[in-house]
């Protein structure tokens, strides 16, 4: 028996048409008139490998939204009064396929009004052709490669991290004011870390240092021994170690089980999670190396929008129940950056929001720092300074030592063997 | 000895529904973006569709299962960019020649054919994970872009990529249809069922599994040419990534590999689901998703496509 | 050349380690014939069982071990009934194997997610041993000694149960032959039923030694552990589960000696070795020939 064929086609065909209508065909009315709410669409990774930073960046978003809408909404300029936020969020699971579909998705179907991208290059990557594709502005929190900030766009703004081409300077000067000589540096294969190496190894080459052992691990890397005694046997002055927080976890770990002893060791995740990396390494591990540290760690009293860093750490700890992290502080300062674009952009759109950021570039200070972006996207300003962790009793704090108008203290150099 | 095969069947029963089928896809995704502005996700089904059609070649025709298909799909968006980035080939062109280059590696790979089953199987992860290797590698940054990943955005043209892509998901179930009902596809079948006595009736089961190894590489370069077009800017792990695999996989034999619906109905159901779910309900889609596949293993091992055959539907 | 040989003492001593993590893997696979792709998750749930244990109990994470066990038998039996005896009258156990663990895999880091989040969890630096070990002049951390005895332990307590037991008899029967078995008697499903509650609880048991050789445990590496799992596993021999400390020791020498020269490349060194071995001698460096024409 033979059914025809036709007819199992078509209603494939129509099965497949139903199940995509159901999807969301979601058309609002074009606004001629103020919306009722303004849609700001984002996505955050509730699993994989970005989720840790990613959820804390999403809710310091969402925390900035409650505080808006507590006060009746965000000031929109164009339309001259206040309008509450409303945040769309999907979940990208940390793929970037996924992460493909759910940008087009909230451009397309939910047609928001703010398009904010989710943490790390590698989850902001592909939102950038899209979103200049459809001209809307693509708010890029903490997606800092050095690669998407090449030519002038007026869809791309880096808000909430330096460009990874100026992140290490200081690091590198302050390497160089120490006068130290014989540099190691240990980086994972990936655009946030390798650029950085790279900005680093050129900075020092300007001052007349060559690193004595610069390699590069897979970002997956999470067995050190082996690479520790490499290095140890170049004899370093330093020891820079550029990686994600697993692989500073395994690192001070393996570090310490190693029985070698470095006169500095630099990690980057100590300084944006303070908690989680004490909570799996121990105090004793962190105690005297070097890392940047990052708001709510450095403080900015003085600030021309939202809270300034003590006011955030205490009104977030009250609402949250736990003390804010870098990612948190870099989620609220995405929705001030939006906040302070949306009050002052003449009109609704997306042309004259980057305007208005480019206005804002150079008068604007947030808890982060100053916010400066150039014509490319690339945000030059919010610089971290370096800091070292020094113990006090049981537990460590940070002394800021680099740059001077920062400081808290001078570096412990070197650092005394435990 | 072609008497020991059997003769080809009738035109009717072949020529028509695979035109059909192919014809239903082209006007499914014609039509669609304008009825759903996604066309991302529409974009990605397509993928997936030249994927698991891709995959259906080898698996469902010779019983080999790729597990490191997306190998040959990464290779395929590299060599594409790269002929971008420094040639001066128009951008479809260069998805062709991509194509080409993978079929190339197929080649140098192609010992991983002596290999059976699970062996096969893990090898071509190993191979996958090799080339991912490559072009991810620091140390060939200048070269292959490295951890910086590669932006060839001068191209950029999500109407003309997304044709394409909707050009090789037909193809490659012309492919299959071709596999299905020619004379070369029933050899393969022979084949697979028992290799002995084929190559006892003259078929050359070396030969013929190494071709349809390159087509099927072939097919994913392609796709990974056209993937790497329409996203233009991407970092190595967008393209090397084992979810591709497991997915073109997975929706081949939710479909019914050995047909030339199943691997379309699979990917075209189960991606939709996949993102309705993860639109809708987030937290718990990792979940549903595994929970659904693994009760789908469980009660329609044989694929969608059986629910049909088992009550004597022909299904192309 | 004091780096070459610490990187071959340690690659030792790691590869030792990683043996353990995959003879449950090949286990399973030599006696089932099943593809366990979700095999990386077991382990990590050895790992978070030592987490529990260290965290919420205050105990040391060596008992670990006997969680893995227990864990093994209470979900190991109810799901080997529930999926294997379908999946074995299908047309392709195998290959339809890898997509039902799949699931499986998925629904582990659904719940292992939602359970513990996605933060890197560690065991207490200390409670393995705080000093260090020396082999030949190089010394490594207590933990490094610690998860080797096991292994050691656990491929020798294997070797016993193959060649002094019924059932490590019949289980090797199986390996060898699954329908000729069958055939003399022996209860297959039973056998099998054991040999995957042991698979899963070698897992486990490796898992509890993963966050000190590897930093730290989160839902996301499991599938890293699993590739690297089969890599170990084809290296020393598909289906022959002693061997699997041959791959393990080719893996952990190949890999650090690769982090101390060409440290970018260090990733691929398990893959590259597994494509050379397997073509160069199909079954693995020693196994039978396995494969049909």
């Amino acid at each position: 028996m033979t059914v025809s064929r036709p007819t199992w086609l078509v209603a494939a065909a129509v099965i497949i048409f139903a199940g995509l209508a159901a999807i969301g065909v979601y058309r609002p009315a074009h606004a001629a008139a103020p919306p009722s709410v303004i849609k700001i669409g984002t996505l955050y990774a509730s699993s994989g490998t970005f989720a840790v930073a990613s959820q804390g960046q999403y809710q310091g978003l969402q925390y900035w939204a409650s505080l808006v809408n507590k006060d009746g909404g965000v000031y929109v300029k164009a339309f001259n009064k206040k309008i509450p936020v409303k945040i769309i969020a999907y979940d990208d699971q940390s793929s970037t396929t996924t992460a493909t579909t759910l940008y087009n998705q909230l451009i397309t179907q939910d047609k928001v009004d703010v398009l904010i991208a989710d943490f790390g290059s590698v989850l902001t990557s592909v939102a950038i052709p899209l979103a200049a594709e459809h001209h809307m502005l693509l708010i890029d929190p903490t997606g800092s490669g050095a690669n998407f900030f090449t030519k002038k766009t007026d869809y791309l703004a880096d808000v909430s991290i330096p460009s990874s081409a100026v992140w290490p300077v200081p690091l590198a000067q302050f390497i160089l004011a120490q006068k130290l000589k014989r540099v190691a540096i240990l980086y994972d294969s990936n655009d946030f870390d390798a650029s950085q190496a790279e900005t680093l190894k050129s900075v020092l080459g300007q001052g007349g240092v060559t690193p004595v052992y610069y390699n590069g691990v897979p970002t997956t890397e999470s067995n050190y021994a082996v690479l520790l005694h490499t290095i140890a046997a170049t004899h370093p002055d330093a020891v820079l170690e550029f990686g994600y927080a697993p692989n500073d976890i395994a690192f001070l770990r393996d570090l310490t089980s190693s029985g070698l002893h470095f006169n500095m060791t630099f990690t980057i995740f100590p300084g944006q999670l303070i908690s989680l990396i004490t909570k799996n390494v121990g105090a004793k591990a962190l105690a005297y190396t070097y890392t940047y540290p990052t708001p709510p760690l450095v403080r900015y009293p003085h600030v021309t929008t939202g809270m300034n860093t003590a006011e955030f750490v205490q009104a977030f700890t009250a609402a949250n129940k736990v003390a804010p992290n870098f990612l948190n502080a870099a989620g609220y300062n995405n929705g001030l950056i939006v906040g302070e674009m949306l009050a002052r952009a003449p009109q609704f759109t997306q042309l004259d929001f980057h305007s208005a950021l480019m206005a804002m570039s150079g008068s604007t200070t947030t808890l982060l720092g100053a916010f400066k972006i150039n014509e490319n996207g690339a945000q030059l300003g919010e610089l971290l300074p370096v800091a070292q962790i020094v113990p006090e009793g049981t537990a460590n704090k940070f002394v800021v030592v680099y740059p001077q108008d920062k400081a808290t203290g001078k570096a412990v150099y070197p650092a005394p063997q435990q | 000895m072609n008497e020991t095969l059997p003769p080809e069947p009738n035109r009717l029963r072949t020529i028509v529904p695979s035109a059909l089928t192919l014809a239903a896809i082209a006007l499914a995704f014609i039509v669609a973006p304008h009825l759903y502005g996604n066309r991302s996700l529409l974009f990605s089904m397509m993928t997936f569709v030249a994927l698991a059609q891709g995959l259906n070649l080898l698996y469902g025709f010779t019983g080999y299962l790729p597990f490191g298909y997306v190998g040959f799909f990464g290779t395929g968006a590299y060599a594409t960019s790269l002929l971008v980035l420094h040639t001066h080939v128009p951008a479809i062109a260069c998805v062709a020649l991509g194509g080409i280059c993978t079929v190339i590696v197929a080649i140098i790979l192609g010992p991983l054919l002596r290999l059976a089953g699970a062996y096969f199987a893990i090898a071509s992860l190993a191979a996958s994970q090799i080339l991912y290797n490559i072009f991810s590698n620091q140390d060939l940054a200048s070269v292959t872009g490295g951890p910086y990943g590669l932006k060839i955005d001068q191209v950029y043209n999500p109407t003309a990529s997304y044709f394409t892509m909707l050009a090789i998901a037909l193809l490659a179930t012309g492919l299959a249809a071709h596999f299905r009902f020619s004379r070369f596809g029933m050899a393969l079948r022979a084949m697979n069922q028992d290799p002995t006595s084929a190559s006892m009736a003259g078929i050359d089961v070396v030969r013929q599994r190494l071709v349809v190894w390159l087509i099927s590489a072939g097919v994913a370069g392609l796709a990974g040419g056209a993937y790497a077009w329409n996203l233009s800017v991407f970092y190595p792990d967008a393209v090397f990534t084992l979810q591709i695999s497991v997915f073109a996989i997975v929706f081949a034999l939710f479909g019914g590999v050995g047909t030339v619906l199943g691997p379309v109905i699979g990917a075209v159901v189960l991606y939709a689901i996949y993102n309705t779910v993860g639109i809708s309900a987030p937290q718990y889609f990792e979940f549903i998703y595994g929970l659904l596949i693994v009760v789908l293993v469980l009660f329609l091992p044989n694929g969608l496509m059986s629910l049909l055959t088992r009550r004597g539907v022909r299904v192309i | 050349m004091s780096l070459l040989e610490y990187a071959l003492i340690g690659g030792i001593l790691y590869g030792i380690f990683f043996a353990l993590v995959g003879i449950g893997l090949n286990l399973i696979f030599g006696v089932m014939r099943m593809i366990n792709i979700a095999h990386g998750q077991f382990v990590l749930l050895g790992g978070y069982g030592a987490f529990l244990l260290s965290a919420r109990l205050g105990l040391n994470p060596i008992f670990g071990v006997l969680l893995a066990i227990a864990g093994a038998i209470v979900v190991g039996l109810p799901l080997y009934y529930a999926v294997v005896p379908r999946l074995q009258a299908s047309r392709d156990p195998e290959m339809l194997s890898f997509i039902l663990f799949f699931g499986i895999a998925q629904m582990i880091d659904a719940i292992l997610v939602a359970v513990f989040g996605a933060d890197q969890r560690s065991l207490p630096q200390d409670a393995l041993g705080s000093g260090n070990l020396s082999a030949l002049g190089q010394s490594f951390p207590d933990a490094w000694w610690v998860a080797v005895a096991m292994s050691l332990l656990v491929t020798a307590a294997l070797y016993l149960y193959f060649t002094r037991t019924r059932l490590g008899f019949a289980t090797r029967a199986i390996i060898a032959n699954r329908d000729e078995a069958l055939a003399t008697g022996i209860d297959v499903q039973r056998v099998s039923a054991l040999s995957f509650v042991i698979g899963l609880a070698l897992a486990g048991i490796a898992g509890v030694f993963v966050p000190y050789l590897l930093g730290s445990i989160s839902p996301d590496i499991g599938n890293e552990l699993t590739t690297t799992s089969f890599a170990v596993i084809i290296i020393g021999s598909l289906g022959n589960p002693l061997g699997t400390i041959i791959g393990g020791l080719v893996f952990g020498i190949g890999t650090l000696f690769m982090q101390t020269f060409l440290p970018s490349w260090s990733n691929m060194v398990p893959y590259a070795l597994l494509v050379i071995i397997v073509l160069l001698r199909p079954a693995g460096l020693l196994g039978r020939a396995v494969r049909v024409t």
